[in-house]
């Protein structure tokens, strides 16, 4: 009698992964199931009852984990489940008993499905299986879905830069042997009517790469003797991929470095070439000439005109469904790309001629550690040795004007001038090796408020553009000096425990004023700072957030899907983030405009969900924190 | 009404061997005892759709029933049927119900849509909203149909969830009132089965109520609409 849950249906046509699930198998769970009634405050699942027996679903209302404080890394702790979530996954699946008290907040209705059915439907479904065994992985994963599924509109016209490489190769490489000579080479180019050679061993290696425009610069205008071998004349060890390698990796590494040609190689064999043409079928705009026209550029306008474009580029790959950790890595290239451009123009223009050597320019906070969006403040500072006969005063006299030249151009680009004047034409930014060091020693030893804050904006630092030594000399020696003080990073492990993520008791989020969260404030600051308290601690000198949580975990005996389930949730609040920025662009607003804020009402039910489950994620990473420092 | 007479009266119900014997099954079955706690009975709820709200002139459409078991709603132990008719019923209340004219025709024959009822209730108290309606339709169809009259044991929502709260009891008269109240979700009204089904949660939340009064089995909840009918007979 299938007729019979056509209402049923309707709502786990509506939840994930219900509606994933094949029908036959989700008719099979709903027979199986029992609806139960629980009044307000009721205990539905407890530890006292044993083995957990039954799986739940919310049908209506609300159902609240109580915190087992003495149990903090279990998975079951700290919740608030609300229509359409399931639980208590992690106790049925070890065949144990929950780890808290789970009672209903409201009048609640839960589907149940005893524990035997249960673990059948595991046979059964394989989206049931995956959902239940990779959770918060699953959910990400179909939440990536419907974001492209809402930009297709915006990009339809647009094949996926996702694609593997395989799928763009269009004919097999046209290849010659090293000694062939270059007469030879070139006749057969023209006669078969390519752009490129590339030359290959016996068993098929790639050794080089002849392409058209070489010819002009390495052929014609020296006028070499063509009967040279053309291996003498070829561009050695070309950048090569694995076929299944994306198309946006190799358009990535074009930009980068600047070639038009990237190899296809499969177990050391050449297998493919894949030219800038046929990724430029793929996008609008090519990476690789975004990146020659940032290197390239002359003046601001040129370099605004870039900064559009990486805009829209990150807009499309966005679209595509490029995952957030990739799109943060072609942002915080490309900026790079961008700032040092706008810091070398600068220096020449100011004719600081045999100073540059001495300079070092950074970057700090978020762009210190890659997690730039679309609109990022600009958080900048200077390094800078003394030069014979010059004083730190005598530099920052020379030095201020420049920076601030600097500071007002990447604010022309999209990058607005810092609040708070972090910002290295500001004269407590701007100095030599040694006063950093001062700086930071005072601000490790003091512990103030405000050197806790400092802390969390230039213990990020990275070098953009010069010299990149100085950088790395204060970043061995923070190292050093920060791990060995543990009074401090116990100040900094507190500090971070004031910002908590925003789960309500009541309802799924506490919001402000606005009905709004704040995704930096409430969402990401917690992975930030205990991400630097971790790798300050372990002496991981990374700056970004994954790599510090990465590096960290071993060190500090942290389970390393832990770990990722951290990165998950951070990744995930970091691409509502740039959603959000982006469809503000698309609104109009102005880089200035662009907020954090957001409505948790306005997300698609499934984003909320997930969002939830990432401060969830938060609160352990907190929880973890807490328990190191004992806080 | 002459026509009803004449249908009521003038024919002889005729089972074959099967129905018969599928019938007498039934009676044989001994009633649940009303004492037994409701957290460890058998329940069913049941809601129905006519041809029309005229207890005497309309006739039944379909059933929709749900067996609560030990205080929990069984999802796979629901029942619907849809009972073949003679004559299409208007217009306007296919609209209403969804059940179209082919549908209403093409539907199970009475006599096996009722004893496939009767096989599923077993001798489980019946609960409905508004008893009055929902227990003269069917025991007029068993009754044309197999010619038996239907006496059972029925819980009426309609006056229970007013005795138990009192202080809703003027405000609310229907069936929607309540489910809204208590913010149940009905995603299909005017089905039997989903209306049936919001009905049973009602009855889930009703039960909850009553064992906070210390009112534990079926006994004491027909004792409470007792009451609460005598008391809307006087005010």
């Amino acid at each position: 009698m299938s007729n019979v849950h056509s209402s049923q249906l309707v709502f786990f046509a509506a939840h994930a992964p219900f509606d994933r699930m094949e029908p036959a198998h989700l008719l099979w769970m709903i027979e199986r199931m029992q609806l139960g009634y629980y009044a307000k405050g009721e205990v539905v699942v407890s530890p006292e009852q044993g083995v957990a027996q039954r799986f739940l679903v919310i049908k209506q209302g609300m159902v609240q984990g109580e915190q087992n404080v003495a149990d903090a890394s279990d998975a079951d702790t700290w919740l608030e489940l609300s229509v359409g979530e399931c639980f208590p996954l992690g106790a049925l699946l070890a065949h144990r008993p929950v780890a808290s008290v789970y009672r209903s907040v409201v009048d609640t209705f839960c589907y149940e499905l005893p524990l035997t059915a249960f673990h059948e439907l595991l046979g059964l479904s394989a989206p049931f299986r995956d959902f239940c065994t990779r959770r918060i992985a699953n959910l990400l994963e179909h939440s990536k879905q419907v974001i492209q599924a809402q930009y297709t509109q915006s990009s339809s016209e647009q094949q996926s830069l996702t694609s593997p490489l395989s799928t763009l190769i269009r004919r097999a490489p046209v290849t010659c042997s090293p000694q062939t000579s270059v007469r030879e080479v070139l006749e057969r180019m023209h006669e078969l009517r390519v752009g490129s050679m590339v030359a290959v061993d016996e068993d098929g290696r790639p050794l080089g790469i002849l392409t058209l425009p070489d010819v002009l610069e390495r052929i014609a205008l020296p006028q070499i003797d063509l009967d040279q071998p053309v291996i003498s004349i070829m561009t050695a060890q070309p950048t090569s991929l694995p076929p299944q390698a994306m198309a946006y990796e190799a358009a990535l590494s074009m930009a980068k470095q600047g070639f038009r040609h990237v190899l296809v190689v499969e177990n050391e064999k050449l297998v493919g070439l894949v030219t800038e043409k046929d990724l430029f079928a793929l996008q609008r705009v090519g990476l690789r000439q975004i990146g020659q026209a940032i290197r390239h550029a002359a003046d601001i306008s040129a370099l605004q005109h870039s900064a559009a474009d990486i805009r829209r580029m990150a807009h499309n790959m966005m679209a595509q469904g490029v995952s957030t950790e990739q799109l943060t890595q072609f942002i915080s290239t490309f900026n790079d790309l961008l700032c040092a451009r706008v810091v070398e123009l600068e220096y020449s223009a100011s004719q600081l001629g045999q100073l540059t050597p001495h300079l070092c320019w950074m970057a700090l906070g978020s762009e210190g550690r890659f997690e730039q969006t679309l609109s990022t403040d600009q958080d900048n500072a200077l390094i800078f040795t003394l030069p014979e006969g010059m004083t730190a005063a005598g530099m920052r006299e020379i030095l201020l004007p420049v920076a601030r030249r600097i500071n007002e151009k990447l604010a022309l680009c999209g990058f607005p001038l810092c609040k708070g004047n972090v910002m290295a034409s500001n004269p407590q930014w701007c100095l030599s090796l040694d006063e950093w060091k001062r700086t930071f020693s005072n601000w490790i030893s003091n512990g103030t408020p405000e050197a806790l804050l400092h802390s969390s904006i230039f213990f990020d630092f990275r070098a953009v553009y010069g010299t990149e030594a100085l950088a790395d000399e204060l970043r061995l020696w923070l190292a050093r000096v920060a791990s060995e003080n543990t009074r401090f990073l116990h100040q900094m492990a507190e500090n971070a425990m004031a910002m908590r993520p925003p789960l309500g008791m009541m309802r799924d989020f506490v919001v402000g004023k606005e009905n709004t969260l704040d995704l930096k404030l409430n969402g990401i600051t917690p992975f930030v700072d205990a991400a630097r308290i971790f790798s300050l601690a372990a002496g991981v000198t990374h700056t970004s957030t994954i790599e510090r949580l990465r590096g960290s975990a071993a060190k500090l005996k942290i389970h390393a899907s832990e770990v990722d389930a951290w990165i998950d949730a951070l990744l995930f609040i970091q691409v509502l983030r740039m959603r959000h920025h982006d469809e503000g662009k698309a609104k109009g607003l102005s880089d200035e405009d662009l907020d954090n804020k957001i409505d948790p009402e306005q997300l698609h039910e499934l984003d909320r969900r997930i969002l939830k489950e990432a401060f969830r994620q938060a609160r352990k990473l907190q929880a973890r924190l807490a328990q190191e420092y004992h806080l | 009404m002459r026509n009803w007479l004449k249908r009521y009266l003038g024919k002889r119900v005729e089972l074959n061997d099967q129905q018969a014997l599928s019938l007498a099954a039934w009676h044989k079955l001994s009633a649940v005892a009303t004492s037994q706690s409701c957290k460890a009975s058998r329940y069913v709820v049941v809601d129905v759709e006519t041809s029309g709200l005229n207890l005497w002139e309309d006739r039944l459409l379909s059933i929709g029933a749900i067996a609560v078991v030990n205080g929990k709603i069984s999802l796979g132990e629901s029942f619907y049927v849809e009972l073949q008719q003679p004559v299409v019923s208007n217009k306007e209340n296919i609209l209403l119900h969804g059940i179209s004219g082919g549908a209403q025709t093409s539907g199970v024959p009475a006599a096996d849509a009722l004893l496939a009822f009767l096989d599923f209730l077993q001798k489980a108290p019946l609960i409905a909203f508004h008893v009055t309606f929902d227990q003269t339709m069917i025991q007029r169809a068993i009754s044309q149909a197999l010619g038996t009259s239907f006496k059972h044991v029925w819980l009426d929502l309609a006056y229970l969830m007013p005795a138990l709260n009192p202080e809703l009891a003027s405000k609310y008269r229907s069936l929607d009132d309540w489910v809204t109240h208590f913010k149940i979700r009905n995603d299909a009204r005017h089905n039997a089965l989903a209306d049936a089904m919001v009905t049973a949660q009602l009855f889930q939340v009703g039960c909850a109520q009553a064992g906070k009064k210390n009112i534990k089995n079926f006994a004491g909840l027909l004792d409470l609409e007792k009451a609460q009918r005598w008391v809307n007979s006087v005010s």
